[in-house]
């Protein structure tokens, strides 16, 4: 491979070239050392523009900007633009959704409702069951219940901790 | 020869009187041994290696642990099989457990008043010996202890409902099967090793509190034996099955707040087997979603039905009332004592 050119250096550097090109100049920077060179010639030159163009920064006069924004406040869009806007399909597919659901589910729907009953996991039957079970003699109060107590290992909720555990005695 | 045929139908007789005297005799001498076995925790300490199989109706869940035992009333089980368990224990102090939960860093604390119900399980040893009758097996040997074996059968069905090992000399059980009602062992469980010790470290029982999250698991009260009181506190017309498997009948009940859901538990039991049925008429139903859940009917009721292990879950609802009934029967019973439960 000939040398690397300084602009393939630079598009290098900017991850513009396409992926089997940038492979090979990668792989020639690691056999060539003139390119190299070249190629931290660049990275210094265009830390160094970067750097300059920092300090050459200059910050608009307070009395621009507020004009700007004043100006860019007082052009309120018209209806029409409104209602353009309204119309974009981000926002009128999911409004056309909603008319959709309450035309379907009825006037019901929007009746106030009491909050739904909590469900009682059915683990906590089970375990219950089990605790009472310690006043069967020769029940099973031995221990746990493996199953369950697989699933209280794998599961970090705590609500669901609750409802497996289960307690043990000595009798077998 | 009238003398000879005389004396011998004496002797006949008297030995076919001497038959029942002397099957009684044995059958009391197994009770005596059973309540023997009940009470020996309270008294050996030991160390020893168990292993407990529950089967289902198509899978079965089996666990291996070490169990450390200081009479009368500490006792630790480290779990050594399976994997998802392995390190994980439970320490017993009286009615509280500690589930020590490694791999989450956590202790969850159950308490579990029924433990100490006394009364309840003299209710249920009367039970017991009223369905069933005891028969003594042949001599045997569980982790090279020598053991009498007591079998347990129905009254009503013939069939045995439950076999245990006794230890000859310590009266511990050293293993147990229990049966289900179509004769299949549903729960097996058996020392594979065991060492009697005259006491163990207190260490052994300390519950860690380095490291670990202490979270407080669902707590099981003092459970009653004055159902027409229990039944009064829970706030709505409870409903109770009118049929129940032959030799059940309602033993204790308790009811709890579970979500804020006013719950009524009754427990029925024959002395062996049990039946819980639970009850709220808060609209609250049951959720299965970390089951799988199969579907039935109860009369002309929806129904959900689970199993795990031995254990069943059969759960309905009707006028407002949502059931769920609880026990180691076959799927046909526990629908069959739901449909007779008419609110």
């Amino acid at each position: 491979m000939q040398h690397l050119s300084t602009t393939d250096l630079i598009d290098y550097i900017n991850n513009q070239l396409r992926p089997e090109d940038d492979a090979l100049v990668h792989a020639h920077l690691d056999d060539c050392a003139p390119c190299r060179d070249g190629y931290s010639t660049e990275i210094a030159l265009t830390e160094m523009l970067r750097n300059q163009a920092k300090v050459e920064e200059r910050e608009l006069p307070p009395m621009l900007k507020a004009e700007i924004w004043a100006k860019i406040r007082a052009e309120q869009p018209t209806a029409i633009q409104r209602l353009r806007a309204f119309l974009r399909p981000a926002y009128a597919l999911p409004v056309a959704a909603v008319v959709l659901l309450l035309a379907f589910f009825g006037p019901g729907y929007l009746r106030p409702q009491s909050p739904p009953a909590p469900s009682i996991d059915a683990a906590y039957y089970l375990q219950d069951h089990a605790a009472m079970n310690s006043t069967v003699p020769f029940g099973d109060h031995s221990g746990a219940d493996p199953g369950a107590l697989e699933e209280t290992a794998l599961n970090t909720d705590e609500s669901a901790v609750n409802g497996v555990f289960y307690t043990a005695n000595a009798n077998p | 020869m009238r003398i000879l045929r005389a004396a011998a139908s004496v002797g006949l007789a008297v030995a076919l009187l001497a038959l029942p005297i002397s099957a009684c005799a044995k059958t009391a001498d197994a009770f005596a041994l059973l309540r023997s076995a009940i009470d020996a925790p309270n008294h050996v300490s030991f160390v020893g290696q168990m292993q407990s199989v529950q089967f289902g109706t198509s899978k079965s869940v089996a666990s291996v642990f070490r169990v450390e035992h200081r009479a009368p009333d500490l006792t630790r089980h480290w779990y050594l099989a399976p994997q998802a368990l392995y390190g994980d224990s439970i320490i017993s102090r009286g009615d509280t457990a500690f589930n020590i939960d490694v791999k989450h860093d956590r202790v969850i604390v159950v308490q579990d008043d029924a433990i100490d119900d006394q009364v309840t399980l003299d209710d249920n040893i009367g039970l017991l010996t009223a369905n069933y009758h005891a028969i003594m097996g042949p001599d045997g040997s569980v982790a090279g202890r020598p053991a009498s074996i007591v079998i347990l059968i129905n009254n009503y069905t013939g069939q045995t409902g439950l076999r245990v090992w006794i230890d000859k000399q310590t009266k511990l059980v050293l293993q147990k099967e229990t049966y289900a009602t179509n004769g299949s062992i549903s729960q097996q469980s058996r020392f594979e090793d065991i060492r009697y010790v005259t006491n163990l470290p207190s260490a052994i029982f300390v519950v860690p509190k380095t490291g670990y999250a202490v979270v407080r698991g669902a707590d099981h009260g003092l459970p009653s034996n004055d159902l027409a009181a229990v039944v009064k506190t829970a706030g709505f017309q409870a409903h109770g099955p009118k049929y129940l498997p032959d030799g059940f009948l309602p033993v204790t009940g308790d009811v709890t707040d579970i979500k804020g859901v006013r719950t009524l538990h009754l427990l029925y039991s024959d002395g062996i087997r049990t039946l819980s049925l639970f009850q709220n008429a808060t609209g609250s139903a049951v959720d299965m979603s970390r089951f799988k859940a199969s579907s039935t009917h109860v009369r002309n009721h929806e129904a959900k039905f689970v199993e795990d292990g031995p254990t069943k879950l059969l759960a309905w609802q009707e006028s407002d009332l949502h059931f769920a009934l609880v026990g180691e029967l076959s799927e046909n019973e526990l629908v069959k004592i739901a449909a007779s439960v008419v609110p």
